[in-house]
């Protein structure tokens, strides 16, 4: 086939047509933008390809050059999508942009020669339709740039200065403290898709009650003073990132509590300060990744993946815990890869052989995979207990 | 006549051409004029003279009104191998002549391409008020697609009582010179070669090696819209190069060749010598000149020309002879000046494509 330029760009705009129904439709499913931002993507790069490289590199295109074509589409966008980091997950994206291709290809072989006659000597020109086909084109994405608009949640402003709680957010929206905003009592969040930014909170029975919703963002806030946990997330998908928690002198509860939520999809906590308490960061029956905290001064463990958790540590720093680093307990699966673990003091009092100073700690039929820890002036470097097993591998991945 | 869309000719470019038309217009309301009811009546003698196996053209080398499905779509279904479909993707299936005159055969049923048919030779087409008239019969939409004029014999071989032209039927003597540098001429050289002969290829230019007629991107707007706007002289100059004789690359083309070279049994001469048979791979005549009813046309209604060549509009309709109530278009070799590739089924297709446009377009067909 011997685009012309303009041909080109309406036969790429009219297999692409379906593919971003399509992707409306998943994203509407899925609650998620990125199937609309991919083909919307999709559709840049392929433009500007075809204005750009194509149309001067090839005055005809054989059928089989798609392939190849649309390798280094794929490469492109996927390039684009890490670069910038849109969150579309891997094979999904593959699979959406697979489907595009497929389009395109089974589109410009047979559907739009059937629907056009003169098609292929008309260069893949489209005539009314072509216009057509980027109309519909640019409407959906108008549209879904609107509907994104219009669907961002309100914005809340907590004003400088002490607020009594519990505050309890029961809408959608984004709390955004001023600097110097404080909330004593707690917050118990009720609603999906609740963003908590900045935010001090002092005191409360949890400092942040996340319990039984989904899409909570908590970024930017410290807690300090909370009677049982910092972050208590039960049955809840959370992105916790960039928080303080301030558990010194609460001998029982736990920095952040993220548990029972393995039907909510991944949870993250990432970049994290948490100081004292009884476990730094704990998850139960819960896949969470555990990424880039600080966690010092515990007394039971520093980070614990337990109760038949699937959960990755990587880049954290523990320094000072009592008894254990790093757990990975009760039947859970687990991958610890470049953490640093420092200065484990044994714990005398408890009289528990498994409490004495150890690194890496796998207890209760549990497999945690180590990759590149370093673990330094531990009494024990690391053991494993109970039917368990530490295995070292260079797969971080899962 | 109750038809208001006339096909002058019944070859291979008509053919193709009622496939289009008849997505718009019942077979009643097509008259075909031809002298032969098989649209491959020509065609086939001439691929047997040469005994051609398989075609030049690819997968869209058809006479359906749209590219797709393809030959090698159909040739998947009934081999039951997707071989055919990726070696199309490659750009390398090339349908079996047996193939391609099936596929003529069922279309011919299946259009119903012999009730459109009036066996009549038409030899004189006059415009008159809102149409044209073909010999008593008036029609407002004319499509002229009368074929190759004649076989081209070189002048100073005409009397030569040793030369055959390579589309008549004929045996092959044990020595054989091949004038020509085409797809004829290249195909002339295995068969005799295969015949047990010893072969001289008499050329005089340098082979071009090409999978189509003409460079791929002149069966598309992208090539076509420069063509277009060529002034004349240069598009004179374009269209000979263009029309050159060429024939595919490829190794089933060479191999054969290279041990008889290495024998002494093929060789490449400037001029005739003493063979006992001459097998003018030449071609057909050119130019609306030597087709008696182009010429009657052109000196009638005098109409442009440049050189051999009847000067078209881009959709191959005739300047001065087509409007907005009547049209006048040319298909097959005679069209080269809208579509270089005009004497292929891809330029049918062009044409005929753009002749039903016009018809739609005309609110009082």
């Amino acid at each position: 086939m011997s685009y012309t330029l303009r041909g080109r760009a309406e036969s790429r705009l009219a297999a692409l047509l379906p593919v971003l129904l399509a992707a409306c439709v998943l994203a509407g499913v899925l609650h998620r933008w990125w199937p609309v931002e991919l083909v919307a993507l999709m559709a840049a790069v392929g433009l500007v390809l075809d204005l750009e490289v194509w149309h001067r590199l090839l005055p005809y295109q054989p059928a089989w050059a798609t392939v190849p074509l649309a390798a280094v589409e794929l490469g492109v966008l996927m390039a684009i999508v890490y670069g910038f980091g849109l969150h579309a997950p891997l094979w999904p994206a593959v699979a959406l942009f697979g489907a595009g291709w497929l389009s395109s290809v089974v589109l410009a072989q047979a559907g739009l020669p059937l629907l056009r006659l003169g098609y292929a000597e008309d260069g893949g020109e489209l005539g009314r339709l072509g216009g057509v086909a980027a109309v519909a084109v640019v409407l959906a994405l108008a549209g879904s740039a609107a509907t994104y608009v219009v669907r961002l949640p309100p914005v809340v402003n907590l004003s400088t200065g002490v607020h009594q709680g519990p505050l309890v957010i029961t809408q959608r929206e984004v709390l955004q403290g001023e600097p110097g905003a404080v909330v004593r009592g707690g917050i118990v969040v009720a609603h999906d898709d609740v963003e908590i930014k900045n935010v001090t909170v002092v005191g409360g029975a949890n400092g942040i009650t996340v319990d039984g919703i989904r899409g909570t963002v908590l970024d930017g806030v410290t807690v300090q003073g909370a009677r049982l946990d910092g972050i208590h997330v039960r049955d809840a998908g959370v992105i916790v990132r960039n928080c303080t928690v301030d558990m010194l002198g609460n001998r029982l509860g736990q920095g952040i509590d993220i548990s029972f939520n393995m039907g909510k999809g991944m949870s993250m906590v990432e970049g994290c300060t948490i100081v004292g308490g009884m476990v730094g960061i704990t998850t139960h029956s819960s896949m969470t990744e555990i990424v880039r905290n600080r966690v010092s001064r515990t007394t039971g463990q520093a980070i614990s993946v337990a109760e038949m958790s699937m959960g990755s540590a990587m880049d954290n720093q523990i320094r000072g815990a009592l008894g254990v680093g790093l757990n990975c307990d009760d039947q859970s699966m687990c991958m610890f890869a470049h953490n640093t673990v420092v200065g484990t003091r044994p714990d005398r009092a408890s009289g528990d052989p498994t409490r004495r100073g150890i690194g890496v700690l796998a207890s209760f039929y549990s497999e945690a995979d180590l990759w590149e820890n370093r673990l330094a002036a531990n009494p024990v470097p690391a053991g494993a207990v109970t039917s368990s097993t530490l295995k070292t591998t260079s797969r971080t991945d899962w | 006549m109750s038809a208001q869309v006339a096909v002058v000719g019944s070859g291979l470019a008509s053919f193709t051409a009622y496939q289009t038309l008849r997505r718009a217009l019942e077979p009643g309301e097509i008259a075909v004029f031809g002298t032969d009811a098989d649209p491959a009546a020509a065609w086939r003698v001439r691929a047997a003279a040469i005994r051609q196996r398989q075609m030049r053209s690819e997968s869209d080398g058809h006479c359906l009104a749209t590219t797709f499905p393809g030959l090698a779509f159909g040739s998947v279904l009934r081999r039951r191998s997707l071989r055919p479909l990726l070696e199309s993707g490659l750009d390398r299936y090339h349908p079996t002549v047996e193939e391609f005159l099936s596929h003529v055969e069922r279309l011919r049923e299946r259009s119903r391409w012999d009730e459109s048919l009036v066996l009549r030779r038409v030899e004189r087409v006059r415009a008159v008020d809102g149409g044209f008239d073909l010999e008593g019969d008036r029609f407002r939409h004319v499509l002229l697609a009368p074929g190759h004029p004649g076989l081209n014999v070189p002048e100073e071989l005409r009397d030569d009582p040793r030369v055959v032209h390579s589309y008549e039927p004929h045996d092959y003597a044990p020595t054989v010179t091949v004038v020509g540098a085409g797809l004829a001429a290249a195909t002339e050289w295995l068969n005799a070669l295969a015949a047990g002969a010893e072969v001289v290829s008499v050329r005089r230019r340098e082979t071009v090696r090409r999978p189509l007629n003409v460079p791929r991107h002149y069966f598309s707007r992208r090539g076509l819209a420069g063509f277009h706007r060529l002034p004349p002289r240069e598009r004179v100059e374009r269209l000979r190069t263009l029309t050159a004789p060429s024939y595919p690359a490829g190794d089933h083309w060479d191999e054969p060749l290279e041990r008889p070279k290495a024998e002494g049994r093929f060789r490449v001469e400037a001029s005739l010598n003493g063979s006992a048979q001459v097998i003018c791979a030449t071609g057909f005549l050119r130019g609306y000149r030597h087709d008696p009813l182009l010429a009657r046309l052109v000196a009638e209604h005098d109409l442009e020309t440049a050189e051999e060549w009847l000067v078209l509009d881009p959709d191959s309709t005739v300047p001065g002879l087509s409007d907005a109530s009547r049209t006048l278009a040319l298909a097959g070799a005679p069209a080269q000046w809208a579509f270089p590739a005009a004497d292929t089924l891809a330029g049918a297709r062009y044409v005929a494509h753009r002749f039903l446009r016009r018809i739609e377009s005309c609110r009082t067909r």
